[in-house]
């Protein structure tokens, strides 16, 4: 390759990732700060660190309750997820008349962002009269086409022999699926769990629209409720901010590579 | 293939090991101590004691302050309070017409936490 | 591939895709349908519905002035793509390069990427901020202004502030997808191409760009989806204000449902939008020189 001096490169990295990290340590800083946050000029350290915020933003709303209903919904659209989509992209692997329309379909489906749907979605969850319920937040992201197409790529690249063997024993079909296919695709099961859960975990709209009570909110609508019950009056926002974020970041911290390959391969057709 | 999946259950288990094990000693902890016990003593500017003066208890709520107990010290300048039910307060101490002592202002870890205030609130003024 | 298929082997392909299929029939289908419907009627909870013809059309287009800056608005908003993307290739080719550290830097950078919005939102209000915000402070201790600045606040960098939120959160993603496409390019085109003697700016230009189209362009399809789709950071940051400057058709279309229940009228504000996003979609695939890459992202 060729020779060119290194420490540009590094430098102009660490600024860019000093860029990236800051807003990160300004909120930490602004949640653990003793002074008054609203002293100009700030400090750029916290001035006798205190965890007062935490305390007090744990007892203004409810932030456990918030991250178990983020939890069952998160779970239910994993699970549905994997069983729906592998189901769907299994069936995809076999040929019977009219597959191409239902690839057709699926993609057409694809170009429908949920954006476009909230106001039916939200009466069609009324009339189902799922307002206001897990089952209800977490019905519409049961299964997501994209990773149906991950399924159905994995399930294809699976080699046939190992299939018509299979069929030739005499194994059920949803046994092959289960005990054959599922285990080669791996990558494709990681990336269903990934992606279902980070568009559950971090969706707002549709909370947003259905949820009444604010005992069923979940985290990113909770955080939205303590803002507007409390404004820019207290640090303890930025406490709940640290709070609500601490769990994401410390699943892709654990996870990285299949998260980071998870979404990637999530972005691109199949 | 295999072979990511079970070191990546490792590292997923111990870390929510370590937090279940953590939040179950913290609320073993705060089980113990959240009687909701407040101690301290009353002095005046001089470190004497001060008998009978009148100590009020406060909540203090992120966007208001309200008063909820008062007792009056014992002969030593000593008060108690119990079973408060909140995580912030704010103490204030007088005799009536004579002196008061500044805002004291208590945060707890957590709702009802035991506290001996560790240094006592100083009534000052005309006498 | 058999000459004979059993009806049981049907049944099964067909059951296994009904969850899916039901699914997307209730939630995008039947939805997309009934929006189309709900915009050539007169409708709300409590009364029956009544044709209404072109009505809401009318209104839209001739009478309502934030629907035509939710527009424009939207429009300025797609630019977060192109300066998200020179920023993300950029970055992408230096951490390319064989330096040590680069797995770090590329966690750092992409670490804005999976957070939640809300979340975003509510730390770059704060970095916005009037009175306390670093940016402000940073900007007055430089001495580069001497008043601090409502960015937030006031109608010309309203929405810049948001675009520049905006660009913080997707440019790590951006970095991971064209690092993907960066490390397909087979090296040995580069080493045959200095042979030949072509200078590392020809070869950037000639080998690196052409090579990395397809996730250049997977890349600005990301982008436009995300203008139209990005209401979590508008709610939390500005709300749509000051007035109308950070206004989204998609913020409009929430508060006309939900705010003033005008459940038709949204509808054809929603239709409206669809419309301009597969209108814009095509017209990239187009240029992009077919499918190069049909996605969706923002599901």
């Amino acid at each position: 390759m060729h020779r060119y001096p290194r420490w540009p490169i590094h430098l102009i990295l660490v600024i860019v990732s000093f860029v990236m990290l800051v807003p990160f340590y300004w909120v930490i800083k602004t949640s653990i700060t003793g002074e008054n946050i609203f002293n100009y000029p700030p400090s750029l350290w916290p001035v006798d660190p205190q965890p007062f915020f935490y305390v007090d933003a744990w007892y203004a709303i409810p932030f456990p309750r918030f991250f178990l209903n983020s939890v069952i919904v998160a779970g239910m659209a994993i699970v549905a997820n994997l069983i729906i989509n592998a189901a769907a992209g299994f069936a995809l692997t076999k040929s019977f008349p009219g597959k191409r329309w239902m690839i057709l379909l699926l993609l057409a489906c694809m170009m429908i962002p949920f954006h476009a749907t909230i106001i039916p979605a939200y009466l069609i969850t009324a009339q189902l009269g799922l307002l206001n319920t897990h089952l209800g937040l977490a019905l519409p992201a049961f299964s997501h086409i994209i990773c149906i197409f991950l399924f159905k790529a994995s399930f294809d690249a699976i080699p046939p022999s190992l299939i018509q063997a299979a069929k030739i024993d005499g194994v059920p079909e949803w046994q092959i699926l289960l005990k054959i296919m599922l285990p080669l695709a791996k990558p494709a099961v990681a990336t269903n769990i990934i992606l279902s859960f980070i568009w559950s975990w971090n969706d707002f709209l549709w909370p947003l629209i259905i949820v009444r009570d604010v005992e069923m909110q979940t985290l990113p609508l909770g955080l939205s409720t303590f803002l507007a019950y409390f404004e820019d009056t207290t640090g303890s926002l930025y406490a709940f901010c640290v709070m609500v974020l601490a769990p994401g970041l410390l699943v892709f911290f654990l996870a990285q590579k299949q998260f980071i390959e998870g979404l990637t391969s999530g972005a691109r057709k199949g | 293939m295999e072979d990511w999946k079970g070191w990546l259950l490792n590292r997923v288990t111990i870390t929510f090991g370590l937090i279940a094990v953590v939040v179950i000693a913290w609320n073993l902890y705060v089980q113990a101590h959240d009687d909701g016990i407040l101690e301290g003593q009353v002095v005046n500017e001089a470190g004497e004691p001060v008998a009978g003066a009148k100590v009020v208890l406060s909540e203090r709520t992120i966007v208001s302050m309200t008063s909820i107990a008062e007792t009056v010290t014992d002969a030593d300048g000593r008060f108690h309070f119990e079973g408060h039910d909140r995580h912030a307060l704010v103490l204030t101490a007088e005799m009536p017409d004579l002196a008061r002592s500044a805002r004291m202002e208590v945060q707890l870890y957590f709702k009802n936490q035991n506290r001996r205030l560790p240094s006592p609130i100083v009534l000052s003024g005309a006498a | 591939m058999f000459a004979r298929k059993s009806h049981r082997e049907y049944l099964l392909v067909w059951l296994m895709l009904l969850p899916a299929l039901a699914i997307f029939m209730l939630f995008r289908i039947i939805p997309l349908l009934w929006n189309g419907v709900l915009s050539f009627q007169f409708w709300s909870p409590t009364k029956p519905a009544e044709f209404a013809g072109l009505y809401h059309y009318e209104e839209m287009f001739l009478y309502d002035d934030v629907f035509w800056e939710a527009l424009v608005n939207t429009f300025k908003y797609m630019l977060t793509a192109p300066i998200a993307i020179i920023l993300a290739l950029l970055l992408a080719l230096l951490v390319n390069s064989r330096i040590r550290g680069r797995g770090i830097y590329r966690t750092i950078i992409f670490l804005s990427y999976p957070l939640m919005v809300v979340a975003v939102g509510i730390i770059w209000r704060w970095l916005f901020d009037q009175r306390v915000g670093l940016i402000n402070f940073s900007l007055r201790s430089f001495g580069l202004i001497d008043e601090p600045i409502a960015f937030l606040e006031s109608f010309a960098t309203a929405l810049p502030s948001v675009i520049a939120a905006a660009i913080w959160q997707i440019v790590g993603f951006f970095m991971i997808i064209l690092l993907t496409g960066l490390q397909s390019i087979p090296q040995n085109l580069y080493e045959a191409a200095s042979i030949d003697g072509a200078s590392r700016w020809s070869q950037f230009w000639r080998i690196t760009l052409p090579l990395l189209r397809p996730s250049l362009f997977l890349c600005f399809v990301i982008g436009i989806i995300a203008s139209f789709t990005s209401f979590d950071l508008i709610y939390v940051m500005t709300g749509g204000g000051p007035g109308h400057a950070t206004e989204l058709l998609i913020t409009y279309v929430y508060k006309t449902a939900f705010t003033l229940t005008q459940f038709d009228y949204a509808g054809a504000l929603t239709i409206v939008m669809f419309l301009l996003f597969v209108g814009i979609a095509l017209i990239g695939n187009l240029l992009a020189g077919g499918d190069a890459g049909r996605v969706d992202i923002a599901d």
